[in-house]
């Protein structure tokens, strides 16, 4: 009987196959699988090695800590100061997320706990729209709507009423800055940060919402207190996620950003990030003595911050959850 | 055996794709062609704006003789037609700017093949308009705008203590060979001595001047005028340089259309630099369908020069020309 019913199902595979040359498939299905796994891998190592090997002439001839902290970018000269570039790529991101953040967590509240099913089924493809633009096509956006905005309408308003307020007043008189470049990369990596939002505040288990529900609570107190308690560590995820994008945007960054070599030190000011700097001399680079290998420390350097970022983060997720998280 | 055809069948046409793919990028002159009409293949070409649109009219014109050919031309800036073509991305970089030894050392095999220059712009409504276009600002002006900083506003620039707004300063933010001529006719290295707000390409810094009432620029000869009516874009101005220095701007200063500039230009009237000769740039010299391409600019090509709004090189320069790439 047994016999019968196993020939019946190996027949519904066309072959018959011996029970060996079945295990020994799958072995070699695994082993195969687990080499496609490694690729990602092993290009991510790739590159950084390839990074760490191009950027090398720099390294050796420079100390590093001047690299990282010299102001005076002067490739001709042989002066390659890379704090400019890195405070840059920081400032950009930083009131990115400030911007971003606040209401990210206030749609995915309304989204997860108020809207009715009619709306979220409308809202999730618009998101997902939104992530799906090109980024230079939120550059153009950029240079039409928002730089002129902030140069006309904006910049005036700031000098009349906070004309030596710090970190708002600047001389530079152009919509070109790091507002206008934050605020475009605010919008680019909002709907990453609310996907993520959202999924966590649904795992909450119903039962909590329930119970907080059950003694009279309103729907903001059981958000306040039974919702937003569990999931900050899972927050603190997405507006990583969000970062982490942020800091390696490009096109649309470099485009409204102002491209000044200087330390910023208004909203006002132009910046030059990392990725733009390397974007923008990708070309120069055959020319001048180091100049590739300077641009390749740029990358390295872009590479090693997002790294950074990510581990600590991964930290203190660790240390909040008081396990292992994955 | 149904496998082992399969098989067969995937290789041979995988290998036919890449055979496809490579035969399409090489030379075709090789090819037995028993009529010289008979030429096909690719010619993909990149770099500087400032050579762009003449570089279309130039192939839509071979194409005419040559149906077979096609050509895929991008813009990006002087720098990038010199890495791409010094790594082969493309078969001809296209650079407005005198080759550096260390380009030639990495292969760089070069021809002039036409004559432009660089114009700086402002927009129609700035404030000064009337006596910029009545005295003319003279290079050391601009250099003091561009290079040092020292002048800030547009009362300044045309002393008019009484006049305070601010001037905006636009550059290049992508590696340009306009800008480098731009920065050696005011006495700079290179493009690093400019100061200003860094725009991407021609057209984005064109737009931000035009754009902006109190904003200058520079722009090549094809972007500082509109080449399909050979008159000033809408809402910028050519400023007049105040070359002999008398505080007017002469007639022969102002350049309102596209054929006063262009004929200044080859009479050495306007200064050189800002006026410079263009580069064609292929890794090593060129041989098959790009060698014929770069024959027919130097020699029939030379006709749409003129037509296109742009400078022909002094006949000796051409004879001279066309013996290094024959």
């Amino acid at each position: 009987m047994r016999l019968a019913a196993s020939d019946h199902f190996l027949q519904g595979h066309k072959k018959q196959l011996p029970g060996v040359s079945r295990i020994r498939r799958d072995r070699w299905a695994g082993r195969l699988f687990f080499v496609f796994s490694m690729v990602p891998v092993a290009l991510a190592l790739l590159i950084f090695v390839v990074l760490l090997y191009k950027s090398w002439p720099l390294l050796h001839t420079h100390s590093i800590w001047q690299l990282l902290t010299g102001r005076v970018w002067k490739p001709e000269e042989g002066l390659f100061g890379f704090w400019p570039f890195i405070a840059g790529t920081f400032v950009v991101t930083l009131v990115a997320l400030i911007l971003a953040v606040p209401p990210c967590l206030l749609t995915a509240i309304y989204l997860s706990e108020y809207a009715g099913r009619t709306l979220r089924a409308i809202m999730k493809p618009l998101l997902d729209l939104l992530a799906a633009i090109p980024s230079v096509v939120y550059g153009v956006w950029g240079i039409i709507a928002i730089v002129p905005l902030i140069q006309n309408k904006l910049i005036p308003f700031v000098h009349r009423f906070f004309g030596d307020v710090p970190f708002i007043s600047s001389k530079n008189p152009t919509g070109f800055g790091i507002l206008a470049a934050s605020f475009i990369l605010a919008i680019m990596i909002m709907p990453f940060i609310i996907a993520v939002l959202v999924e966590i505040l649904e795992n909450v288990p119903r039962g909590l919402k329930e119970a907080s529900l059950a003694i009279g609570s309103t729907r903001l107190q059981t958000v306040r207190w039974a919702v937003l308690r569990g999931v900050m560590p899972g927050v603190v995820a997405g507006i990583v996620l969000g970062a982490s994008r942020a800091l390696g945007e490009t096109m649309a960054v470099l485009m409204v950003v102002g491209n000044v070599v200087q330390v910023p030190h208004s909203l006002l000011d132009a910046a030059y990030p990392l990725p733009a700097l390397i974007a923008n001399n990708y070309g120069e680079m055959m020319s001048v003595p180091l100049y590739d290998s300077a641009l390749m420390t740029a990358a390295l350097i872009l590479l090693i911050i997002i790294l950074i970022f990510n581990i600590a983060s991964a930290l203190v997720l660790q240390h909040v959850l008081g396990r292992k998280w994955v | 055996m149904l496998k082992m055809v399969r098989f067969l069948l995937a290789v041979s046409l995988t290998a036919l794709l890449l055979g496809a793919c490579g035969n399409s990028s090489g030379n075709s002159s090789s090819a037995p062609t028993p009529q010289p009409d008979m030429l096909n293949g690719t010619i993909t070409i990149s770099g500087a704006f400032a050579l762009y649109p003449m570089m279309t009219r130039w192939a839509e014109e071979f194409q005419k003789i040559h149906p077979g050919v096609k050509f895929d031309i991008s813009g990006g800036g002087a720098g990038k037609g010199m890495t791409d073509a010094l790594s082969g991305a493309v078969d001809i970089g296209m650079v407005s700017r005198a080759i550096k030894p260390a380009e030639v050392q990495q292969g760089a095999y070069y021809v002039g093949c036409v004559k432009d220059a660089v114009f700086p712009v402002v927009n129609s409504k700035n404030p000064v308009i009337d006596v910029i276009m009545a005295n003319g600002i003279t290079s050391d002006t601009l250099r003091k705008i561009f290079i040092t900083g020292e002048i800030t506003t547009w009362g300044q620039v045309v002393g008019k203590p009484d006049v305070t707004d601010e001037i905006h300063l636009y550059t290049r933010s992508d590696a340009a060979g306009a800008s480098d001529v731009w920065a050696q006719f005011l006495g700079g290295k290179g493009q690093a001595d400019l100061k200003g707000i860094g725009v991407n390409g021609d057209p984005g810094l064109l737009n931000a001047v035009v754009s902006d009432p109190l904003g200058i620029g520079y722009n090549n000869l094809g972007y500082a005028f509109d080449l399909s009516t050979g008159k000033l874009p809408s809402g910028a101005v050519v400023v007049p340089i105040d070359s002999n220095q008398n505080g007017t701007a002469d007639p022969d200063e102002i350049f309102s259309t596209l054929t006063q500039a262009s004929a200044a230009v080859a009479n050495g009237k306007y200064p050189s630099p800002p006026g410079r000769v263009e580069n064609l740039v292929t890794k090593g010299k060129p041989s098959g369908l790009v060698q014929t391409f770069i024959i027919w600019i130097l020699s029939d090509g030379q006709v749409f020069v003129s037509e296109a709004g742009f400078v022909q090189l002094p006949p000796d320069q051409l004879a001279e020309a066309l013996v290094k790439v024959k």
